[in-house]
């Protein structure tokens, strides 16, 4: 793993934690605050701060470093979770996501020294100060007791040296002049898994050679407890070793060894720790051994009976995107060679054979839990919101009430990502042109704060997010007049009200009065449509003058499968996406109308839409010309209404699998991409909306309504 | 030591489990991670390891909590358990070593100091 794939990982974290940190505390703003809640927080920031350490990046590090000491605070329950800390703790945390940006993007950190002095006021200001100073340093060598360690002739004799031969080894070879080191380890180095042994090896790594070892105080056989520390050690250092190297690899023991330095400080006296009745229950012999040898404990035997296993499973794994999308690949592959199969099998009269349909359903369900695995919940995107309403109640002053639903609703990954944009566009529109002031609001019969709803559910297939706000609607009188003083409509049009509605996705469109820098320049719900539209969805307003505007966005669950008529024109086979289906007819020759030399109309229940004969658009050989002769698919489209394709014949209505034409050709008008069908052979993919605005280009009112 | 060392570390962010991961493995030690000291726990219910390395904070059951776990049953009492603190102030390693830490590695780690504080408690 590269360091920029871990780098990866860890600005995926910080993604994750910030939302965490976002929900958590949107759940303190309402009322949340337990334990529970304020501790989730807290991990979030320290997290980050973890990663940013590790990573280098001073900046963020600085900041989470502020931020956390206050939650840690507010976590022990000496400073209280009041409103206005938590409303500190927001902005707090808006600035921190500007970190995580400034550091994965390697831009220059935010400014962030007056939020600091916040932070660190809030803190000192909750009653308790900074974390406690630390402590003085262990006292080396405090030679505070009695010399306990008298020698006492009589006691245990053993030659404690020789069995100690990987220590003492060597270190007779040659006396250098160095220092010396007397220590004397306690009982407590050799709890929790200390190892003293482990340490003198150190030291003779470091070049120290090893003296005689003070055997003095190891009492008789029977007295011995294998739990106490019996004996003292001297070491000759090299000169260059300097005192802080050694009392580095003692870091850990701290206490529970005392260390004299130089060759005029005593040997460090025995510490003996209270004896407890597990320790008396030790037999005696296995502790002579113990001592004698400072033995490795063997887990030879524990080890050999449990084979490794992995850890138990984590509720979730994380995987390289890449092999993710190669799976859905792969599967799409299935999927067409599943259906190709199916289709050879079909031509020798064996369609029904019963491995072919068990054959169809497991490949179904496979491409169904492929997909199910980038299928992400959508309040990924609904948690950024909270943000957003903060920053425009900040430079707006109008205050907004968010109210979410149906976050776990999930869809695809891919769509998820593209999603933000446009979301995050529609929101500021709303709240920007939407939603009054307070006292426009009241003086409406409203309440003063607004609100904004957003909404996401599944419908057939499909997957509906709505933008709702309570504001003033759309103004179309103003609409109107816009676009004919920006000429894009004519002065004397009539325009229903869809169609008023629908121009605000005109590119250069903005209504307005001061161009403000939230919404943009009137670009954007012009590229709002566009970003919909590319994640093959549709957007549509619903507006009521004084009580509010709802944007829908009506997108697929995927984008790399889709539902689709696959239709005969010519000598073509294309696909025409469901989603732009409205029905399909066999027009009675009353139905059809003339309009010119070279366009007809439709007659769709007292309502007329023009027909497109996709066989002239595409120069198929031998299409059918005539609308009575074919088949007509009545399709809406996000800029030009309905129309109604002139194809020869529908063939069939299958999921299919999209290929790109741009990778693996060029982009080409009025193709959205192509796919394989069941024969192998390769069906292009309509795009509708390019191609009936194409063909309409004789409607100016249409084309100018676009 | 003609064995690997075989080292499990516990963490619950992604990024830091891949920094020990690395770390470690490119310094010839065996690495096994778990995500929190729950899922910590449990595979050490039927695993063996030489050296534990632990986050403190985590969700379900945070390093503390592990260690206490593991120090009362009797297979791991003697297990050295590293802690990953981010703090290096002497009150922080004496509540590690009260918890029943062998040690501690300060965050952010050198990953050269954090074989040598692994080697110092390895048995």
């Amino acid at each position: 793993m590269t360091q920029d794939e871990i780098l990866a990982i860890f600005f995926a974290e910080c993604e994750e934690s910030l939302e965490a940190a976002e929900t958590g505390l949107a759940a303190c703003r309402e009322g949340t605050q337990d334990a529970d809640t304020v501790n989730a927080i807290f991990r979030a920031v320290h997290s980050i701060k973890g990663g940013a350490g590790a990573f280098g990046f001073n900046a963020l590090q600085a900041f989470t470093h502020t931020f956390e000491t206050l939650l840690s605070d507010v976590r022990d329950g000496t400073i209280p979770l009041a409103d206005d800390l938590v409303a500190l703790m927001l902005r707090a945390l808006d600035v921190l996501s500007d970190h995580v940006v400034a550091a994965r993007e390697g831009t220059p950190a935010p400014a962030d020294a007056v939020l600091l002095e916040e932070l660190s006021a809030a803190q000192a200001n909750g009653g308790i100060a900074a974390p406690a100073a630390a402590p003085a340093p262990a006292e080396v060598a405090a030679a505070d007791e009695a010399d306990a360690a008298e020698d006492e002739d009589g006691g245990f004799d053993i030659d404690l040296d020789a069995l100690l031969d990987d220590i003492t080894a060597g270190s007779e070879a040659e006396a250098a002049p160095g220092w010396t080191l007397r220590l004397r380890p306690h009982a407590g180095a050799m709890a929790n898994g200390g190892e003293p042994l482990l340490l003198l090896r150190e030291l003779l790594q470091l070049g120290a050679a090893c003296g005689p070892c003070d055997v003095g105080a190891v009492p008789p056989l029977d007295e011995i407890d294998p739990c106490q520390g019996y004996l003292g050690w001297t070491f000759t250092l090299p000169a260059e070793v300097d005192a802080a190297a050694v009392r580095e690899v003692f870091d850990f023991v701290g206490d529970d060894c005392t260390l004299s330095f130089g060759e005029d400080a005593p040997m460090p006296p025995l510490k003996l720790a209270p004896r407890g009745p597990a320790v008396a229950a030790v037999p005696a012999p296995v502790a002579v051994a113990d001592v004698a040898a400072l033995a490795v404990p063997d887990r030879g035997a524990e080890a050999q009976a449990a084979p490794p296993a992995p850890p138990s499973a984590a509720q979730s794994i994380r995987i390289d995107l890449t092999k993710l999308d190669r799976l859905i690949d792969t599967v799409g592959e299935l999927v067409i060679a599943q259906a190709m199969l199916a289709q050879r099998l079909g031509n020798e009269g064996m369609s029904t054979t019963e491995e072919l349909v068990m054959l169809e359903g497991l490949t179904r369900e496979i491409q169904e839990s492929a997909m199910a695995i980038r299928a992400q919940p959508i309040g990924s995107v609904f948690s950024r919101v909270p943000r957003i309403l903060r920053e425009l109640t900040a430079s707006t002053g109008k205050h907004v009430r968010l109210e979410l639903s149906g976050e776990a609703t999930e869809l695809d990954k891919t769509v998820i990502e593209r999603l933000g944009e446009p979301l995050t566009h529609l929101i500021r529109n709303a709240v920007d042109h939407g939603i009054e002031d307070a006292e426009t609001r009241l003086a409406a019969g409203k309440s003063a704060e607004g609100t904004l709803r957003l909404s996401a559910e599944h419908r057939s297939g499909r997957i509906l997010i709505r933008i709702a706000d309570d504001g003033k609607g759309i103004d179309r009188a103003r609409v109107l007049e816009k676009a004919i003083d920006k000429g894009l409509v004519a002065a004397d049009a009539q325009l229903s009200r869809e169609e008023i509605d629908a121009l605000i996705f005109a590119p250069g469109f903005s209504t307005a009065q001061t161009v403000s820098n939230i919404s943009g320049r009137g670009v954007g719900m012009d590229v709002v449509r566009q970003n919909v539209k590319e994640l093959g969805g549709r957007i549509t307003i619903e507006s009521i003058e004084g009580e509010g505007t709802t944007f829908t966005l009506t997108l697929p669950l995927t984008l790399a499968i889709s539902d689709g008529m696959i239709v005969t024109v010519g000598d073509q086979m294309l696909v025409v996406p469901l989603t732009h289906v409205v029905e399909s007819l066999r027009p009675e020759p009353g139905e059809v109308q003339g309009l010119g030399v070279s366009c007809s109309m439709l007659n769709v229940r007292g309502k007329f839409i023009p027909i497109v004969p996709i066989g002239n658009v595409i120069t198929a050989q031998g299409a059918v010309s005539q609308p009575t002769e074919g088949v007509l698919i009545v399709v809406d489209t996000e800029s030009t209404g309905q129309a109604a394709l002139l194809v020869d014949n529908i063939c069939d209505q299958r999921q299919f699998v999209i290929k790109s034409l741009d990778t693996h050709y060029r982009s080409v008008e009025g193709v959205a991409g192509a796919t394989i069908l069941g024969d192998g052979r390769v069906a292009l993919i309509l795009d509708i909306d390019g191609l009936v605005a194409r063909s309409c280009q004789p409607a100016p009112l249409q084309r100018e309504a676009a | 030591m003609s064995k690997t060392t075989r080292i499990l570390t516990v963490d619950d962010s992604a990024s830091m489990r891949a920094l020990l991961n690395h770390a470690l493995s490119s310094r010839g030690f065996d690495v096994v991670q778990a995500d929190d000291g729950q899922a910590a726990l449990e595979w050490l219910a039927v695993n063996e390891v030489d050296v534990v390395i632990t986050d403190i904070n985590m969700p379900r059951l945070d390093g503390f909590g592990l260690i206490e776990q593991l120090r009362a049953g009797s297979r791991h009492r003697d297990r050295p358990i590293l802690v990953l603190t981010t703090e290096s102030s002497d009150e922080k390693k004496s509540r590690a070593r009260m918890a029943g830490a062998t040690g501690w590695i300060v965050k952010p780690f050198d990953p050269d100091k954090l074989a040598t504080a692994v080697r110092r408690v390895a048995h």
